[in-house]
């Protein structure tokens, strides 16, 4: 009895602090309904933007899609108005060129959800890339999303139908953590977290709520372009985190989305990650508040893990090809 | 409490283990430290450091009038003559030229910034994409200029790439979009960077400073948002020295993440993620209060959330 007492001790604490998070997590919770919204979606002509118009038009949303390609927008819309009757609007622009986004934009008309999915990625030791190719990832990556954000925002804030918004990032497990050989491409995707950290605070007022997603290595046609140049380093240690499809990507996108969530991880490598990576930006849920609490602790220590791994194996690489 | 004390050593030795990378010194006294962004702030007061350290300086900046006051300031301090390279960061081929003529760097530190703090609805997109190339794409132009010459360096020692960031670089802030999207870039490119240069010896180290006393932040109070200034405002302040001191002591020692004072230390435990902890004792630090510290970072989320929507009330 008496070495059970401690452990009954120990048991409100937990409870206690779930009432404390219950009390102060903010912002609140919030739900963005997706049906009969207008949803706006960049680098939606394929890959995840594109699993993403389909899930969104299947659940009723109107959807516009911004990309460059203007033969593969008019694949996508057909795709769509195959598989769910519905028709898109589709702008053709390069994120990089803020008049011509500007332009689109308006065109379409006020947006409910602007999801930023365009990206580039270019895999490559930073000694060995050209800047040309740092450039273009750091441009269509990052200030092409601030260049969407920006034109985007004074609709949004004036839309008529007062129901939350949502302004949805897509990051990428590259953004949780800089791998060997994506200095420039997870410089892109770290920045947009740094963005949307002060823009949520920004636009709470507005009632728009910001949402990063954050994918793992997807089957898409731009991931397989990219696994041909990857580093044979970068894949030894990407490999660590399990592969997705686009369709299933886009399923907790718009999960994560819909429920307002701030991070959003797409599989369960991604919620460990997350939880490592939580840092300062909010929690709406006072669940997931208390697992982050909770777990923080020890997934830290599963990142030094897997920090450890990737030295040894880094070293070991290294060692095999001095030997050779 | 008998279970913790048994536990607590076991965990040590484990967390010694494994570690990585590993622990390394840095030393410099009699090396080149490039410092770019060094004609003032920060930079400059870098350079003092260093060079009182007994190191050999190189200045980096746009302002050559400004570059020659501050030679001129630290050789009437120390006797010791600076190279002086005026250059714009955006420019790769003037930095690469000012790089090679300073010749093989051990330890580069990447410092300038600007930083012009307004809410993105407000803010000009001029003002964006300054910020962005400057403080991101000019940190990847200067670093990719010195890469293959301190890969080639004689010298065996290890060598060193710093970073400045920013508590902004840990946590976005109200007006803050574009210089914290800038500055958490660096996290990411020096996470990267890290481990494509370890077998080089060659160290990262990204250095989280609070608002410092320079001339730059003077000109960034003038014009920040009002809101910004409730969230932010009420960090302490620090002088260039002791930020100086404490940057040269972190990258000394190869930290990868340097932070300042209590307050910098519990925002860099808290943005720990998975960036890499070369010390054992502090990876300790880092697993014992990363619960902790999520909740207090959650209590001021709160607050920060409250403010907003309060000022909004009114």
């Amino acid at each position: 009895m008496v070495i059970l007492l401690p452990f009954l001790l120990l048991l409100p604490l937990p409870l206690l602090l779930l009432l404390l998070l219950y009390f102060i997590v903010r912002p609140r919770p919030v739900r963005i309904p997706i049906k009969n919204r207008h949803v706006f979606i960049t680098g939606g002509s394929s890959g995840i933007g594109l699993a993403l118009a389909h899930r969104a038009a299947s659940q009723g949303a109107r959807v516009s899609l911004l990309a460059r390609s203007l033969k593969k927008l008019e694949e996508a819309k057909e795709s769509i108005r195959l598989s769910s009757g519905s028709d898109v609007s589709i702008f053709s622009a390069d994120v990089r060129d803020y008049d011509v986004v500007e332009k689109a934009i308006r065109d379409a008309g006020p947006i409910d959800v602007l999801v930023v999915n365009q990206g580039v990625f270019v895999p490559r030791e930073l000694e060995k890339q050209g800047l040309d190719e740092v450039k273009f990832m750091l441009d269509v990556n990052l200030m092409g999303s601030f260049n969407v954000i920006k034109a985007a925002l004074p609709l949004m804030k004036q839309r008529i139908d007062r129901l939350p918004a949502s302004i949805a990032l897509i990051s990428s497990q590259a953004g949780q953590v800089g791998i060997y050989g994506y200095t420039a491409y997870s410089a892109s995707k770290f920045g947009l977290r740094g963005l949307a950290e002060a823009l949520q605070q920004e636009v709470i007022a507005d009632d728009i709520h910001v949402s990063v997603v954050f994918p793992p290595d997807t089957d898409t046609p731009g991931f397989e372009k990219e696994t041909e140049v990857r580093p044979e380093l970068t894949n030894i240690l990407a490999g660590s985190s399990s592969s997705m499809t686009a369709d299933n990507v886009a399923k907790k996108a718009l999960d994560g989305i819909q429920s307002g969530s701030f991070i959003v991880p797409c599989n369960f490598d991604g919620h460990m990650l997350a939880i490592a990576t939580a840092g300062l930006s909010p929690q709406r849920s006072f669940w997931m508040a208390f697992i982050e609490v909770s777990f923080a602790g020890v997934l830290r220590l599963v990142a030094l893990f897997f920090q450890w791994n990737w030295y040894r194996c880094i070293e070991h690489w290294h060692a095999k090809k001095k030997d050779t | 409490m008998l279970i913790f004390i048994i536990l607590a050593p076991i965990f040590l030795l484990l967390l010694y283990f494994i570690v990585q990378p590993q622990a390394v010194s840095i030393p410099i006294k009699g090396r080149h430290v490039f410092i770019t962004g060094g004609s003032s702030g920060i930079g400059l007061a870098l350079a003092h450091k260093a060079i009182s350290e007994g190191a050999r300086v190189s200045l980096l900046a746009r302002s050559l009038s400004k570059l020659e006051e501050a030679k001129k300031s630290l050789h009437l301090a120390y006797g010791v003559d600076v190279g002086i390279f005026a250059a714009d960061v955006r420019d790769y081929d003037a930095v690469k030229r000012a790089i090679v003529e300073a010749g093989p760097i051990d330890v580069l530190v990447v410092n300038q910034g600007i930083f012009v703090p307004q809410e993105l609805e407000k803010q000009d997109m001029d003002e964006v994409k300054l910020m962005i190339e400057v403080n991101l794409v000019g940190s990847f132009n200067v670093i990719k200029s010195a890469l293959p010459l301190m890969k080639g360096r004689k010298d065996s020692r290890p060598a060193s790439i710093a970073l400045m960031s920013s508590q902004a670089g840990q946590v976005g802030i109200y007006g803050y979009s574009a210089y914290s999207a800038s500055k958490f870039g660096l996290r990411g490119l020096a996470e990267a960077l890290q481990q494509e240069l370890i077998s080089d010896d060659i160290h990262i180290s990204v250095i989280y400073p609070p608002d410092t006393e320079t001339p730059g932040l003077e000109e960034e109070r003038k014009i920040r948002p009002k809101m910004t200034e409730m969230i932010a405002g009420s960090g302490s302040v620090l002088k260039a020295e002791e930020v100086a001191k404490k940057t040269l002591d972190g990258i000394k020692s190869g930290s990868f993440s340097i932070s300042f004072r209590m307050e910098g230390q519990m925002l860099t435990i808290a943005t720990a993620g998975a960036s890499p902890q070369r010390s054992f004792l502090i990876a300790f630090f880092e697993v014992l209060f990363a619960g902790i510290s999520r909740i207090v970072t959650l209590l001021f989320l709160s607050n920060v959330y409250r403010s907003i929507t309060k000022s909004h009330a009114i």
